[in-house]
């Protein structure tokens, strides 16, 4: 059988189209060209960049990270360049690599947001952002706006008048019913939804009596919430009519076939990248063997082919 | 991209120490002191990460690992053979020591020693006189590292030497590498000072030597730890708390950087 087809298109008023389902995960990638040196960028689905805010952010004390068995925490605290530096010396440094470029946004008011928004609306070389309102580890903003339909609706209508670049919208795990969430993001004009960002978790030394991370709480990721990531993808996109972009705990191509089977068009690989910087390659040729070895000619053909 | 490479020697060489031999032919030959690698030492989930692991030298196409049992993924590390390819790795990453300098004095602590006797050997190789302190808690349980450390250091350096401090007075002077310091560098004439102090060991340790230096008016670099998870200089969890506020990245403007640059209050 010959090459299975890998590619997929994100969005349908605006869509994102990748030459395959795999993107690196925002907050692992750093700006891509950290990893240019480890594996040929042009060979993602894509890459989301780090969160990046107006000003620049020195992020929260260390220590920032500890492994939790299968999985990690984090507490990074969204520490990023800033919109200008970003402009700058970012996204310019990405073009020659000539892979999709989705950027991550965090402000801390709608009016961030829209701020944020309109810049990058006018920047070239972006081809899709990704709203963070699902961050665990800063005080205000994130997690705080994501875990109500309220203000996530009301964030997203807001960007969504201020650009008309595709609109994906990166939802929290970490609240009770995800999917009155997802359906107020897709009413106020997401063209797709990102989901999940890390659960918020701890851990604790019990020599020390202290905790593992300098902010105490923060984002566990890995293979650990693949189960968590999964139910949460197919609660969402049963819901949904816009596409879903799956995460959490992904390392293997057999992982993503999982998430497009629940439901995902694409899926991102975040965690994995610290395991081996070249996972996502990796993933992408596993998904494409996969493919092969089930008789898949498309690897569309798995979206949403979940039995139940 | 990480790359699996086979183990040619793993060998005790004190209670808890190990020094792991591997055939890394693209990473040796980029290798400089005070680099790093990431080495996954499992196929599993446990430890899911990998962990950064200072170049303690290079030999032709292989390199040099010294370390120490501490946890989970130190005592897998342990049970390797020689034949074994279940290690994954990459790098060499960060940044080093900068050499450039007329008569250098190198300090290290504990397990501060796998850089340093790298960047001895380099310094010697130069045909600088480089004079390493160690200091350790004791020798007992470690003769074989402090013999194969001194051999090492003084074969491949001709002008090499290594002088030992312990803390419980086993063997060498009897307490702190610092107060080796104090002495190494009051000896220098001033018409020819110490060009530079190169550190690595436990935080305590690196403070005072930075301290010392300062009153020295010697520049001082330091080989700093932090836990890490790309080594890449990406996921921003390797912090260091800079001097003038913010932060650096141990993988990336580090792990050595100039003890005046670190924020010793914060850390």
């Amino acid at each position: 059988m010959s090459q299975p087809n890998l590619a997929v298109t994100v969005g349908r008023d605006r869509p994102v189209h990748l030459k395959n389902p795999v993107i690196a995960a925002s907050g692992t990638f750093g700006y891509g060209l950290e990893y240019a040196g480890q594996l040929d960028l042009a060979g993602l689905g894509g890459l989301v960049t780090k969160g990046v805010s107006l000003k620049p952010r020195q992020g929260n004390p260390p220590p920032r990270i500890c492994e939790t068995a299968a999985g990690m925490l984090n507490a990074i605290g969204l520490a990023n360049v800033g919109l200008e530096v970003f402009l700058r010396d970012k996204l310019p440094a990405l073009k020659p690599h000539g892979v999709p470029v989705v950027v991550n946004l965090y402000g801390e008011s709608v009016a961030e947001f829209v701020e944020l928004a309109r810049a990058l609306d006018q920047a070239p070389g972006v081809a899709a952002l990704e709203l963070n309102v699902s961050c665990p580890n800063v005080s205000g903003g994130g997690m705080a706006f994501g875990c109500h339909p309220g203000p996530v609706g009301e964030i997203t209508s807001a960007v969504r008048a201020a650009t008309a670049l595709p609109l994906w919208v990166k939802l929290t795990p970490n609240v009770g019913d995800i999917v009155p969430i997802a359906l107020a993001a897709q009413a106020a004009g997401a063209d797709a939804l990102s989901l999940i960002n890390t659960l918020l978790g701890m851990a604790i030394d019990a020599r020390s009596r202290r905790p593992r991370l300098g902010n105490i709480v923060g984002g566990l990721s890995g293979p650990a919430i693949k189960p968590v990531g999964l139910r949460m993808v197919w609660q969402v996109a049963r819901a949904v009519s816009i596409p879903v972009v799956g995460m959490g705990g992904i390392l293997s191509g057999e992982d993503a076939a999982e998430y497009l089977l629940a439901g995902a068009s694409a899926v991102q690989v975040g965690t994995a990248n610290f395991v081996d910087p070249g996972s996502c390659l990796r993933v992408a040729q596993e998904l494409a063997a996969f493919c092969q070895a089930q008789g898949i000619a498309d690897v569309n053909e798995l979206k949403g082919g979940l039995k139940v | 991209m990480s790359t699996w490479a086979q183990v040619k020697e793993n060998k005790k060489i004190g209670e808890g120490i190990f020094r792991l031999r591997l055939e890394a032919p693209d990473i040796a030959a980029m290798a400089q002191p005070g680099q790093f690698v990431m080495l996954r030492v499992s196929h599993g989930l446990d430890p899911l990460l990998a962990r950064p692991f200072s170049i303690h030298g290079v030999d032709g196409g292989d390199l040099f690992i010294l370390y120490k049992v501490v946890g989970k993924g130190t005592r897998l590390l342990s049970l390797k053979r020689p034949g074994n390819k279940t290690l994954s790795l990459w790098g060499p990453l960060g940044k080093g020591f900068d050499l450039d300098m007329q008569r250098p004095v190198l300090v290290a602590g504990g397990m501060g020693i796998a850089p340093l006797a790298f960047a001895a050997q380099r310094l010697g190789s130069q045909g600088k006189e480089a004079p390493l302190l160690c200091g350790l808690l004791s020798t007992k349980g470690f003769e074989n590292l402090t013999g194969s450390i001194s051999a090492l250091v003084e074969a491949t350096a001709e002008r090499g030497r290594v002088t030992w401090a312990t803390e419980d007075g086993s063997a060498g002077h009897h307490g702190l590498v610092t107060h080796l310091l104090e002495s190494a560098l009051s000896s220098f004439p001033d018409s020819s000072p110490c060009g530079g102090v190169l550190a690595c060991g436990p935080m305590p340790m690196l403070k005072a030597v930075a301290q010392i230096c300062a009153q020295h008016k010697v520049p001082c670099q330091v080989s700093l730890e932090a836990p890490m998870a790309c080594g890449l200089g990406a996921c921003l969890g390797c912090v260091i708390p800079a001097t003038g506020g913010g932060y650096v990245r141990a993988c990336q403007e580090g792990p050595v950087m100039d003890a005046k640059a670190v924020d010793w209050e914060r850390l």
